[in-house]
């Protein structure tokens, strides 16, 4: 009689330990899920202020930017400087400087108004092994020196992050 | 310990345990997630068009700026352009053409108003007929997520004008 109650209380703890086990089970595996979707939802936000900060730089770079007396506009393409600098962008010895600015992305500017014009492309560095994907469109003026005439464009950046 | 006790200590454990659960349930489960980008793109979408358009010049009406052509529109001072059409009519075609190009592409709603009598505290045109008006859809309102709009004021000899851009993202 003692033998079977003791065997049904053995039962019984190996029971409770087997639920217990299994609750563990579910809780870890709920633990990692969480883990792994703050992981992936920080990964994005990372990439995406990496997207911003290049669109950033290229807004206001230097080789492109409109200036008057020396001091630069905002969201504003100089024309003339445009054409320099695509050449100079494109020279294989800046490759590294460039790439350390704009890393995987694509730069290309178009106009929109008084023509719809062909894109220009300023810069591209691609890649197939990347893991997000972002395009910022920004509108521009612009302006050619010249004729100091101001026509509205759009830039569009297109940025590759691993 | 007696039995019952050793039931009620085990009650309060599962309790808890549950409670934990919860918690961590709601921390995890209903964070928002933030997008960067987006806030970025569209705080800066509307200020930066209107911006741009307002010194884009007007290639058909010996390059005056936008802005200079919708002082004349309020003024009344009747420049006629090379393509026929009075001040009004160009910043209408031509702003038509560049928002159709920008917000229009993205299928984005959006209104664009140029206005002599504007309430800025009630963002309300009090012109019979606007200066310029360009909505797409003919009527945005009411938008259902987040809107964007920027105001500018233009001077003229008897007041100022407001041009205003709003879109619907």
């Amino acid at each position: 009689m003692n033998n079977k109650k003791a065997q049904i209380q053995i039962f019984e703890t190996i029971a409770v330990l087997v639920v217990f086990f299994i609750l563990l089970g579910i809780g870890f595996i709920f633990y990692t899920k969480v883990i792994k979707s703050n992981i992936e939802s920080d990964t994005a936000e990372i990439s995406q202020s990496k997207s911003v900060s290049i669109a950033q730089r290229v807004m206001f770079l230097p080789e492109i930017q409109c200036s008057e007396d020396n001091v630069p506009k905002e969201d504003c393409i100089d024309t003339l400087k445009l054409d320099s600098a695509i050449s100079v962008i494109n020279k294989p010895e800046n490759s590294l400087y460039y790439y350390d600015l704009f890393e995987f992305s694509d730069i290309s500017i178009k106009e929109i108004y008084p023509s719809s014009g062909v894109a220009i492309q300023l810069y591209s560095k691609i890649t197939t092994d990347y893991k997000n994907k972002f395009q910022t469109n920004a509108p521009v003026t612009l302006y050619d020196p010249k004729t100091k005439i101001n026509k509205f464009g759009v830039i569009s950046i297109t940025t590759q992050t691993k | 310990m007696k039995k019952a006790q050793t039931e009620i200590l085990g009650l309060a454990i599962v309790v808890v345990l549950v409670i934990i659960a919860t918690i961590l349930v709601v921390k995890f489960g209903f964070s928002k997630s933030t997008n960067v980008r987006n806030d970025f793109t569209s705080s800066q979408e509307a200020s930066n068009i209107l911006n741009t358009f307002l010194k884009t010049s007007a290639s058909d009406c010996s390059q005056l700026t936008m802005t200079e052509l919708l002082q004349d529109c309020a003024q009344g001072t009747g420049i006629v352009c090379g393509n026929g059409e009075d001040s009004c009519g160009y910043v209408k075609s031509a702003a038509t053409a560049i928002l159709s190009g920008t917000i229009g592409a993205e299928k984005k709603k959006y209104e664009f108003l140029a206005c002599s009598n504007f309430n800025l505290k009630e963002i309300k045109c009090y012109d019979p007929t606007p200066l310029v008006k360009i909505d797409n859809p003919p009527d945005i309102q009411p938008c259902p997520g987040q809107k964007k709009l920027k105001i500018f004021p233009i001077p003229i000899n008897s007041g100022t004008i407001y041009v205003k851009l709003e879109i619907c993202n």
